[in-house]
């Protein structure tokens, strides 16, 4: 097998400016100066990283922000360079970043494919054989003589996107691309990287998006703080990454913390998919329940259960409460379980982190709170929507004629949506 | 950045035996690296040219008056110097009508300060694109001067209908002519190299620009014979390589004589040396230019 990309013992270093200390008697022009004298400070990015791509591997880069991922990216696409270190690239390599960066809103529809394929390194001969596939996948072809700036935002990225998946390298460089356009675009998107993975190109993956992750990538390396910690198939590197992920603390949490009493606690939570059994995937639009195991030390009366969803960014998605509805919850001392349960999970693909709040209605106190670190849910396009989430809905058909058939016709519709 | 060698000419198909083989390491100088850059820059011909005429479009796409305001510079300040320094002030124009005297020189004039002007935020105007994707950073400069260099042959349109106008025949020397914009796109070219990469941690060039080819102009033959500047003065005076430059493209256009070799000499050489001196600086900006732009 031969190695696409290598890297050996790279670091890099950014220098942070810091501000000196305000002398308020000196002229501002000799502050200035002196500021000019470089007070930096070192801060790596990457120290001493090294790995390597096999031809026709896809390697995925994961960790948190700041841990380095754009770092190697920059580096393998040449856009800032190593402060030690080498790095091989064995053919031709692009890279797909922010899709449309480099559109000039004047221009029309096919003198922006032009700008922006030479931009990607693209020669015009390379772009005017491909012209036809990049507008009928970006499906623009009547707008293809208007000014992008008239273009919907959707357009404007289904055409960068369209562009950059027409480069044909031997390596091709994903970053967070995936984050853009709807989910039936995005579908489409995944295809069409599946499709050049398939036709033998090494890819590398950066992605907050651990559900694509794993269903691109071979390999994956788990980074943090600019080094290294895992490499592994991708199954193996994504549960280390999420049972390692650290909880998100403010000094609001630590002070609320102090109201706890742990009368009660979470023991486990599960899921079931609609065949009822255990879960560690759930499917966008599909039947759900979700089984929160506790235990309480004491006889309590009024209890709320709280289940809430955050994204991997830390970013509140959901809640599902027993506070709102029902009956008040009055719990023996010993074991037992709560259920959440619904027809379909409104939940985009994507990992999500669960927390889960154990508390006295009505009062600032708790009985436990798993803060934030709890377990991770991972869902994979079900249903297949568009927008942010998916709401559960029916449908039937309303026509004014013959109302006899209409009817008929709503009933066999209705059994058929559902 | 010292790219060894980049590949390119990917083709359906042949792209196992295709591949090239390329190594990045931390930069530093080498002259080996200049000429990897030069094949580097070559393979993105393509997206020189697309961007230079993507410049061009730009510009006059949604104006009314379109190629005419590559004209309307040179031709409003040919009119004001004719009224000042003509009408008012008589400065000596060697005989020549004013008018078409300062034209002559106003045309490579402000071929060079559109140049300069433009591609010195040709770095920082494009930080979007410069943080996010990678192609040989001095195409950015570089298509500048290629527009700027569309809108001289515009603007030289004038100069012939001048010419005719005032009964001024060319003379085979006129060919000279074409040297010397080669000299002087090789000296605005430099200009622009430095003057990009500088900007991109001191935005202060950006503000200097308009004062500083003020200045620039005047200490130019532009709006004045050469000969008007003290003998004493001289060898002084011809270290601006415009000097030479602005001065020569008169002499051949207007008096129809050979150039003045002594100074376009000067203007030469210091354009030959200048131009590979400052690529090799703005290359060495550009291998960090993505963080700190």
């Amino acid at each position: 097998m031969t190695i696409d990309l290598k890297f050996e013992h790279v670091s890099k270093k950014y220098r942070v400016r810091q501000r000196g200390e305000e002398d308020g008697k000196r002229h501002p022009l000799m502050r200035k100066l002196q500021s000019l004298r470089s007070r930096t400070e070192d801060f790596w990015a990457l120290r001493d990283v090294s790995f390597e791509v096999r031809s026709g591997e896809a390697l995925g880069i994961i960790g948190h922000n700041g841990a380095g991922k754009s770092t190697i990216l920059k580096l393998l696409s040449s856009i800032t360079a190593p402060t030690t270190g080498e790095i091989m690239i064995n053919g031709r390599l692009s890279a797909l970043i922010e899709v449309g960066s480099g559109f000039h809103p004047e221009l029309t529809g096919r003198e922006n494919i032009y700008l922006n394929g030479a931009i990607l390194g693209m020669t015009r001969r390379q772009i005017s054989a491909r012209l036809d596939s990049i507008v009928d996948f970006a499906g623009v072809r009547q707008f293809l003589e208007t000014p992008v700036k008239r273009y919907s935002s959707g357009m404007y990225v289904r055409l960068g996107f369209s562009i950059a998946a027409h480069l044909d390298p031997d390596i091709l460089l994903l970053d967070e691309v995936l984050a853009v356009g709807d989910a039936a675009f995005q579908e489409k998107c995944l295809q069409r990287i599946a499709e050049v993975k398939h036709a033998g190109t090494t890819i590398v993956f950066i992605s907050h998006d651990l559900a694509a992750v794993e269903r691109l990538c071979d390999r994956v390396i788990l980074l943090q703080r600019g080094q290294i910690v895992t490499i592994g198939t991708a199954r193996e590197v994504i549960a280390q990454y999420e049972t390692a992920l650290s909880p998100i603390k403010t000094t609001q949490r630590d002070e609320t913390l102090a109201n706890q009493e742990k009368l009660a606690e979470v023991r486990a939570l599960s899921f079931q998919d609609s065949s009822a059994h255990a879960a560690t995937v759930l499917h966008t639009g599909a039947p759900f329940v979700a089984r929160l195991d506790f235990f309480a030390h004491a006889d309590l009366s009024d209890v709320v259960f709280e289940l809430f969803f955050y994204s991997a960014e830390g970013e509140q998605q959901c809640q599902f409460t027993t506070e709102v509805s029902g009956a008040p919850i009055h719990l023996k001392r010993g074991a037992g379980a709560i259920e959440f349960s619904g027809s379909g999970l409104g939940l985009m693909p994507g990992t999500y982190y669960t927390d889960i709040v154990i508390k006295p209605r009505g009062t600032p106190k708790f009985y436990d709170w798993t803060q934030y670190n709890f377990t991770a849910l991972r869902v994979a396009p079900g249903k297949l929507v568009r927008g942010k989430f998916y709401v559960p809905h029916e449908w039937r058909l309303i026509q004014d004629d013959e109302g006899d058939k209409s009817e008929e016709a709503e009933a066999v519709m209705n059994r058929v949506g559902s | 950045m010292n790219p060894d060698i980049s590949a390119d000419s990917i083709e359906h198909g042949v792209r196992e035996t295709n591949r090239r083989v390329k190594i990045i390491r931390p930069p530093s100088f080498s002259p080996l690296g200049l000429l990897s850059n030069i094949v580097l820059l070559a393979q993105y011909r393509d997206l020189l040219l697309t961007l230079s005429a993507h410049r061009v479009k730009v510009r006059y796409k949604q104006s009314v008056l379109g190629l005419f305001w590559a004209i309307l510079q040179p031709l409003s300040l040919m009119l004001i110097y004719t009224v000042i320094f003509s009408l008012i002030a008589k400065m000596p124009s060697e005989g020549a009508p004013y008018a078409v005297f300062s034209y002559v020189a106003l045309l490579p004039w402000t071929y060079f300060s559109t140049c300069v002007t433009n591609s010195a935020s040709g770095l920082v105007s494009h930080s979007q694109l410069v943080t996010k994707v990678y192609f040989p950073r001095e195409i950015l400069p570089l298509s500048y001067v290629i527009a700027a260099l569309f809108d001289f042959l515009v603007a030289s349109t004038v100069l012939a209908g001048l010419l005719v106008y005032y009964h001024v025949g060319l003379t085979v020397k006129a060919l000279y002519a074409l040297p010397i914009i080669l000299v002087l796109t090789m000296f605005a070219t430099s200009v622009a190299f430095v003057l990009s990469a500088t900007q991109v941690r001191f935005r202060d060039i950006g503000l200097a620009m308009p004062l500083l080819l003020q200045l620039w102009m005047f200490a130019s033959p532009v709006v004045y014979p050469l000969n008007s500047v003290p003998a004493s003065f001289r060898t002084l005076y011809l270290l601006n390589p415009m000097a030479g430059l602005i001065e020569n493209f008169r002499r051949v256009i207007l008096m129809g004589t050979a150039p003045d070799f002594y100074s376009l000499s000067i203007s030469t050489l210091i354009a030959v040396i200048l131009l590979p001196a400052t690529y090799i600086y703005f290359k060495h900006v550009e291998a960090t230019v993505a963080d700190i732009i």
